[in-house]
């Protein structure tokens, strides 16, 4: 699973984080940063709730 | 409350401002339209048609898409009651009428600002505001909530967002009123809605035509400074649309934060155990404040113009169509909502979609929930009591849904007492 924050659109509201925080963490730039490029298959339900939440739909979950 | 064979596709209005006057939010027939319609075209006078979309779904499929789905065209729908002509330049061009690519690059100027890290330090800020509003009615048994409370703390945060120095602070707030409230009679200066608008509009550009030209030569830290000094595709922002920067941001948090704050209180009025349920528990300060924004939903709606066919829940649009999204219909939605006509402080999860979604997300969000937090943290200490002291009369707009008078007979504790 592949996922990606469009840094344009991220402007920190921190949804991502609360919801899948071995994934996403805001930091001092107010932007959103991955800690997995590729979070295992586990955390499928739980870091597409977080691009669901994403009040700017920043967040876009491929399948590769 | 009728029953639902009263109602009729060819009959129900949901765009009449007097409608919105008499009888508030048109519930009953969005809940008959997300039934029987969710996607319905509507053909009113003097009114230019439009597909009502009043599912959850739908509004968030529709906001992620901001290049397929435009606001430039036509950002609201809106009852030409006057017979106006459409004229030839429009009024303003600022974030809610403009699209990809721009829209992200005059957003950028100021969203920093405006982030859960950028409204932190206006909190103390926040609570000497409402601290003093509060005060000032302490001591009394009767006001009208919206006059003596509900309309001066958003203004005033802005103002002090803006640095507009206090003295200016009541010709601000007459602005406001006259240009979002021009189809409301009482807040015609002009004889026609359209030149109360118009007139309000002048004075505030020409206000802050003024404070530009200071703040360019004495940048200070205050977002007209912000703005004043900002650089688009690095080049300096134009002055018209500098200046409809600042009618935005002195508009967009004004009538919708005080809304959020009067509905909410008639919402605690009304439901006096979800009250004493805040007084008792202060921790749900922040579910509450999300409830009581999906409760008043205080946007009624924006528009959306296609750009290309396109297909909503099996409906073809076509392009050059417009959508319109009813938010307070969507943050009602029973196949996303448990007992969404239930006021209850502590839902969770509140997944509303209030604040919009998307590309034009409101920008103030962050602001707006810590304004609230505060404001209803000290109602719930101070406030001993509260209830109607008369009619509730609402504004006569289908845009934003507002209640212009609140008489309250209420006991109000000085804060010290509350401390
Ligand atoms: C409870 C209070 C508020 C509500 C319910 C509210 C609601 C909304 C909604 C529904 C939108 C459009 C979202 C979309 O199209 O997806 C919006 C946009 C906006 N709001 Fe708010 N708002 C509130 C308070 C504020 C405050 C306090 C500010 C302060 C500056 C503000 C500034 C803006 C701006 C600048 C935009 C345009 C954003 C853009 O187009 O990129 N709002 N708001
Ligand atoms: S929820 Fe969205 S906007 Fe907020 S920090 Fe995460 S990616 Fe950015």
């Amino acid at each position: 699973m592949k996922v990606v924050v469009d840094q344009k659109l991220c402007e920190g509201n921190t949804k991502c984080q609360q919801t899948a925080p071995e994934v996403f963490e805001v930091r001092d730039d107010d932007k959103s940063h991955l800690l997995i490029d590729n979070p295992p298959e586990r955390m499928r339900e739980k870091v597409k709730l977080a691009a669901k939440l994403c009040p700017r739909q920043a967040i876009t979950v491929s399948d590769d | 409350m009728e029953t639902e064979s009263a109602l009729s596709l060819e009959s129900l209005n949901i765009i009449g401002p007097d409608h919105y006057a008499k009888n508030g939010y048109p519930h009953r027939e969005w809940t008959y339209l997300r039934k029987h319609k969710p996607v319905f075209w509507c053909e009113y006078p003097k009114t230019d048609p439009f597909w009502a979309i009043t599912k959850h779904a739908d509004i968030i499929q529709i906001s992620k898409q901001p290049r397929l789905f435009l606001n430039g065209p036509r950002l609201l729908v809106f009852v030409n009651e006057m017979g106006l002509e459409r004229s030839p330049t429009p009024p303003f061009r600022h974030l809610l009428d403009m699209d990809p690519p721009d829209h992200g690059e005059y957003r950028a100027v100021v969203s920093r600002r405006f982030t859960p890290r950028g409204v932190r330090p206006l909190q103390p800020e926040i609570e000497n505001i409402t601290r003093q509003v509060l005060d000032d009615v302490t001591g009394r048994d009767k006001c009208d909530f919206v006059l003596d409370v509900s309309s001066k703390i958003p203004l005033a945060v802005i103002a002090e967002l803006l640095g507009v120095p206090h003295k200016d602070w009541e010709q601000l707030f007459r602005w406001t009123n006259e240009t979002i409230g021009g189809g409301d009679p009482e807040f015609q200066a002009g004889t026609t809605a359209q030149e109360t608008m118009d007139r309000s509009r002048l004075g505030l550009f020409q206000y802050f035509t003024d404070m530009v030209v200071e703040r360019m030569k004495h940048p200070a830290n205050d977002i007209t400074s912000v703005v004043a000094n900002g650089k688009v595709n690095g080049q300096p922002i134009p002055q018209f649309e500098m200046l409809s920067y600042y009618f935005l941001l002195v508009v967009a948090g004004n009538e919708t934060t005080r809304n959020a704050t009067t509905g909410g209180l008639l919402a605690f009025i009304e439901h006096p155990d979800q009250w004493q349920k805040l007084k008792r528990n202060p921790e749900l300060i922040d579910s509450a404040v999300e409830e009581i924004v999906r409760w008043t939903t205080p946007v009624i709606q924006f528009a959306r113009t296609a750009t290309e066919d396109t297909v909503i829940r099996g409906q073809k649009i076509k392009a050059g169509e417009s959508v319109c999204l009813f938010y307070p219909s969507a943050n009602r939605d029973e196949e996303v909502f448990e007992q969404p006509f239930k006021f209850d402080i502590g839902r969770d999860p509140n997944p509303h979609i209030a604040f919009g979604l998307g590309e034009h997300f409101c920008l103030g969000a962050n602001l707006a929930r810590l304004e609230l937090k505060v404001i209803f943290s000290q109602l719930a200490q101070r406030l001993d009591h509260a209830e109607l002291a008369g009619p509730v009369e609402r504004l006569r707009s289908s845009f934003v849904g507002g209640i212009k008078h609140m008489p309250i007979r209420m006991k109000m504790k000085p804060a010290a007492a509350a401390a």
